[in-house]
């Protein structure tokens, strides 16, 4: 009798906790319409933690900062600690929180140029997918449609990279990057290579070619990683600093929908919207719409 | 979903009226900060597109010109969030705008938001989520 009920005991926790993790896997929606399955609903966000995190893996498809209000709170970069080139340089960008999009050269907002590693990482990764292949890992980004691989297979590290030397690699907008996995939920990924045109952060935040980031994912449960990243650049800064924490979060039907930066679009948004307005870089900053979340 | 957003209206409503923080995305600061009314306008073209989506539309003003004014909401994944789409405005469609105008004097603006013919209020902006981020902080 007594066994029967320890057995009975143990079929019933066994499916609360399914059912727990059922639940806990389910989407959140904010409302009752009909779902496709080709379409990416932001709203739709997952509940709870899904359960354990996966050994060893990353691949998946996820919701990032701005997404929606339920991407955890990251913390932002660090004020960095500028040498005189890095001041100088600096000085001559002219960023398009202050200067707006008539008096900016930002070169995404002007030019939709790419905004390039680490930038996209911090600023507009509203969903990216992330893809495990034999030798390396891809990240998959929604804004631009960029993608970026990291090597897994034991190699190093270009160091010479954007010199007059014929060996001497092409600096690229993603940057060369490897990675490996420190414990079965971090994996470490190192970047360097990094095309000089693109910026650090938005206020204009510069880097040289030779710039290392160090990024640490860690995969906290099924349905959470957290990625910290910190930037090296002696020619630019004075010591290394925090590119900040980010969280992102397991979208239910793993669908992202296409967002790109289309130059005829931002041409007719400059010439018929943003450059008209003018440009005030000395007024008091507002933000007057921009719409919900990340805007 | 109309149904869904007019329930709203009051939020929206009072949420525009606590004004607006120190912290923009593209800068702000060529727009005036205080939104003007305009009514009876008629979308001449709605571009729904990054960066910023544009709507177009004629106003006739009290001494009876007809000016043909161009403003800006958000980027279609941020508007989305607040009930816009690509199909929200046609050409056509009768509106009444509350548009902050540029400092500089011609008619383009910043989008406070619009009513549509049939009573639904869009909003340009959700004051509700002031961060980029939530509050929740996992543990780990």
């Amino acid at each position: 009798m007594r066994q029967a009920f320890i057995g009975a005991m143990a079929a019933l926790t066994a499916a609360l906790v399914v059912s727990s993790l059922a639940v806990a896997q389910t989407a959140q929606s904010q409302n009752k319409q009909a779902r496709s399955p080709w379409v990416y609903y932001p709203l739709d966000t997952i509940v709870g933690d899904g359960g354990p995190a996966p050994k060893r893996d990353l691949s998946g498809t996820w919701a990032g900062p701005g997404s929606t209000d339920a991407i955890p709170r990251g913390a932002p970069a660090e004020k960095p600690s500028f040498t005189s080139l890095g001041q100088q340089t600096m000085s001559q960008r002219k960023p398009i929180g202050r200067f707006g999009p008539a008096g900016t050269n930002d070169p995404t907002a002007r030019y939709c140029d790419p905004l390039g590693f680490p930038l996209n990482f911090i600023y507009q990764n509203r969903a990216m997918s992330v893809a495990t292949m034999p030798n390396r890992i891809v990240f998959l980004l929604q804004f631009g449609g960029f993608w970026r691989e990291v090597w897994t297979d034991g190699r190093a590290l270009p160091t010479k990279v954007g010199g007059e030397d014929r060996d001497s690699l092409d600096p690229t907008y993603m940057g060369y990057s490897v990675g490996h996995w420190e414990d079965d939920y971090n994996f470490v990924v190192d970047t360097t290579g990094l095309d000089e045109r693109t910026w650090v952060l938005r206020d204009g935040t510069p880097h040289s070619v030779m710039a290392h980031v160090q990024e640490r994912f860690t995969r906290v449960d099924h349905n959470t990683m957290k990625v910290s990243m910190t930037l090296d650049d002696p020619k630019m800064f004075t010591k290394s600093f925090s590119l900040g924490t980010y969280y992102y979060r397991w979208i239910p039907n793993q669908k992202i929908n296409e967002w790109l930066c289309v130059p005829s679009e931002t041409l007719k948004y400059l010439q018929e919207q943003g450059d008209p307005a003018g440009s005030y870089p000395d007024a008091q900053p507002q933000r007057l719409g921009g719409g919900g979340r990340g805007r | 979903m109309k149904t869904r957003v007019r329930a709203f209206v009051p939020l929206i409503g009072g949420l525009l009226a606590l004004g607006a923080p120190a912290s923009a995305h593209h800068g702000d600061a060529a727009y005036s900060a205080k939104a003007m009314e305009m009514k009876s306008c008629v979308v001449t073209e709605f571009s729904w597109m990054n960066p910023h989506s544009l709507i177009k539309f004629d106003y006739k003003t009290q001494a009876g010109e007809v000016q043909h004014w161009t403003m800006e909401i958000g980027s279609p994944p941020s508007m989305a969030l607040l009930g816009w789409s690509r199909t929200t405005l046609r050409a056509g469609d009768v509106i009444t705008a509350f548009v902050y105008q540029a400092k500089s004097g011609v008619l383009v603006g910043r989008t406070n938001k619009v009513i549509l013919a049939d009573g639904t209020v869009l909003a340009d902006r959700d004051d509700s989520t002031p961060s980029r981020y939530g509050t929740e902080t996992p543990q780990k």
